[in-house]
């Protein structure tokens, strides 16, 4: 099978730097470029991290462009698990050098959209305001999505670990509305699952064991996010984006089921919430596929091996 | 010489405004985008701006094709509504309805490639300082370009909102105008993103107490006796006896109100209106009973909301003033 054409929209942030990793290093994603968005840190500070993330890997023939500075309608509520910087603790990565794309992010997916020859898998796993911004701007070419796989949302919060909003959802509700109507195949990798990739002890000691200088990087990033986790939940971190990208190179890694999703774009305890209706009670067919389940084993074996993986850094 | 752009939803009054714009000689019109609203889908609203434009000879003026929904907008049921309205003037006017708000013919151009918000941001970044962005239907063309180029907060003149009501009644909900309502999430992107913003609410539009601004029977007679071989003239005369008589029954006022005329005017003749000092103004974005209401904060009570002072809401205006300039552009044109 020919690798998937992917393009990923992120707020990097510590998950989101595993997930570029991966999909740069994984024979079954083809990335065609990274797009940026405010979110777990300002937006010149996302942006700068994709470009030190990408450099480092080796990706900089990858095209970077850089997003929306605010949410769609809204005032920026910066995330908080990644430190001020969206990077923290990761003193070995190189300055940004790199040039940006010149197109704004929303016209630089349209553009690779335009001129693509198949359809394209959007990965988005920050607030979703560029590629809402995309659907308003160029309805036209909404059809030539794919699908789009998104970290987002919470549904069974099976566990008090699992919040009642979740965050890329929160911090742009109104995109997120107009991503889950849009139409487009959406499939939700929530925190129900991604509470479930969580790094703990077995899981930096097999990390520990990749003696190379981005299996170093990694461990640095996920020690300094394992520890910010840990101090507010009392678990480790969970690895919400890169699964939302595993899902792409390995979709049997989760369980989903349809669902009618709504989400509170006015509540208060409540705002940001994703509502779902399996049992078609609003009468309004489905909107999304939601992750349910996730087998946590098999994602880290594709994790551990992409980083294994003698190529590039 | 000033210098606008005008974002229209495509009803009566937008389409009298796109006519004053042209007809006056202190103003440029640098192009016209559309946005989904009160004249219908996108595609309508494109195609009246186009015709509109042609019949005043004027098929040079750029038009960019906008917004082909609002951000979050509103239930099918509430957007629907006023299709069940026209059912009920339909009762009433029978054929002579077939004038209100036509489907527009086939126009003789097409809109330029690219979106409103690229004309809006390219148009305003070419020219910092210069250009005023007049928005007389919902903001959603202007928040998308306001999200899409924060800059423009800067580089704008200003931006002339035709929207919300404060002393007078909402023409959607008691305390909502349309505008506003249509598309609530981006006005409140419009108010709070610190371009200098004119509010031009239906207080010095739709409301009796601004009844000299409202057009009447007498001023479609006036346009006949003072330009009597003007085309455009004579479009205004025949087609608008049935929004006067629609206003006049349905709306309770004394004749049809040009609020998007008006919102030009701002522009042009800020001296005949009464405007406050620049103010926090935001919009209600809850539930369906106080969705779009405008709310200003003038300072004059005890909790204070947090939010840039930079909307001039007007309250007063001389409408005969007006008036008598717009019937003067409208006689202006072939």
């Amino acid at each position: 099978m020919s690798a998937t054409p992917v393009l990923i929209d992120c707020d990097p942030g510590h998950d989101d730097a595993i997930a570029l990793v991966m999909a740069h290093r994984s024979p079954d994603i083809d990335l065609l470029g990274v797009t940026t968005v405010c979110g777990n840190a300002t937006l010149d500070r996302t942006t700068t991290n994709a470009r030190r993330i990408m450099e480092f890997i080796g990706a900089t023939d990858t095209p970077i462009a850089e997003g929306c500075r605010e949410p769609l309608a809204r005032p920026l509520v910066l995330g908080t698990a990644d430190g001020p910087s969206g990077l923290d603790g990761t003193p070995d990565l190189p300055e940004a050098s790199m040039a940006l794309d010149e197109r704004h992010a929303v016209d630089f997916i349209a553009d690779t959209l335009a001129s693509a020859s198949e359809p394209i898998t959007l990965v988005p796993t920050g607030p979703l305001t560029n590629i809402a911004l995309f659907l308003l701007k160029y309805p036209h070419l909404k059809d030539r999505i794919g699908r789009i796989v998104l970290m987002g949302g919470a549904f069974y919060r099976r566990s008090e670990y699992i919040t009642p909003t979740e965050f890329n959802i929160f911090c742009d509700p109104e995109a997120a509305n107009i991503v889950v109507n849009s139409g487009v195949d959406v499939t939700m990798v929530g925190l129900d699952v991604t509470m479930h990739v969580l790094v703990e002890e077995p899981q930096f000691a097999e990390l520990g064991k990749i003696d190379t200088p981005l299996g170093k990087v990694v461990l640095d990033w996920l020690a300094f996010y394992e520890k910010l986790h840990r101090g507010i939940m009392g678990v480790g971190g969970a690895l919400h984006d890169p699964l939302a990208l595993a899902v792409v190179i390995d979709p049997s890694l989760i369980e989903t089921r349809p669902a009618h999703i709504a989400i509170d774009l006015t509540g208060s305890h409540m705002f940001g919430a994703t509502v779902a209706d399996f049992w078609n009670e609003r009468g309004e067919g489905t909107n999304v596929t939601i992750a349910t389940s996730v087998d946590s084993d098999r994602f880290f074996d594709l994790l551990y091996g992409l980083l294994r993986d003698e190529r590039g850094v | 010489m000033n210098r606008i752009i005008l974002d229209v939803d495509s009803a009566g009054d937008d389409i009298l405004a796109i006519l004053f714009a042209l007809g006056r000689p202190d103003l440029k019109l640098e192009g016209v985008t559309s946005v989904t609203g009160a004249a219908g889908d996108i595609e309508q609203v494109t195609n009246v701006v186009l015709n509109t434009l042609s019949l005043a000879g004027r098929d040079d003026v750029p038009v960019a094709k906008g917004a082909y929904r609002p951000i979050v907008g509103n239930s099918k049921q509430d957007m629907e509504a006023p299709v069940h309205f026209e059912k009920r003037l339909q009762q009433r006017f029978g054929d002579r309805l077939k004038g209100f708000n036509p489907p527009a013919p086939t126009p003789s151009r097409q809109a330029m490639d690219g979106h409103a918000v690229d004309f809006i941001v390219d148009t305003v970044r070419a020219s910092p300082g210069e250009i005023s962005v007049v928005a007389t239907g919902p903001q959603t063309n202007v928040a998308m370009a306001l999200r899409y180029a924060p800059d423009l907060a800067e580089k704008v003149r200003q931006i002339i909102v035709l929207g919300g009501c404060f002393q007078t009644p909402g023409n959607i909900t008691p305390v909502s105008e349309y505008n506003i309502w249509a598309d609530p999430e981006a006005a409140r992107v419009v108010l709070r993103s610190g371009a200098p913003v004119i509010l031009v609410p239906l207080d010095v539009c739709e409301d009796n107490r601004v009844a000299t601004s409202m057009l009447t029977r007498d001023d479609l007679n006036d346009l006949a006796q003072l330009y009597p071989g003007g085309k455009v003239a004579a479009y205004v005369r025949q087609t608008f006896p049935i929004y006067i008589d629609i206003w006049r029954e349905f709306f309770g006022l004394v004749g049809f109100p040009l609020d998007d005329a008006i919102a030009i005017a701002a522009v042009t003749h800020p001296r005949f209106f009464e405007m406050s000092e620049p103010l926090f103004v935001d919009v209600a974005l809850h539930e369906r009973l106080v969705r779009g209401q405008t709310v200003a904060f003038r300072g004059n009570q005890i909790l204070s909301f947090e939010g840039p002072a930079t909307t001039r809401v007007c309250h007063g205006l001389d409408g005969a003033a007006f008036l008598k300039l717009f019937k003067g552009a409208i006689g202006a044109l072939d």
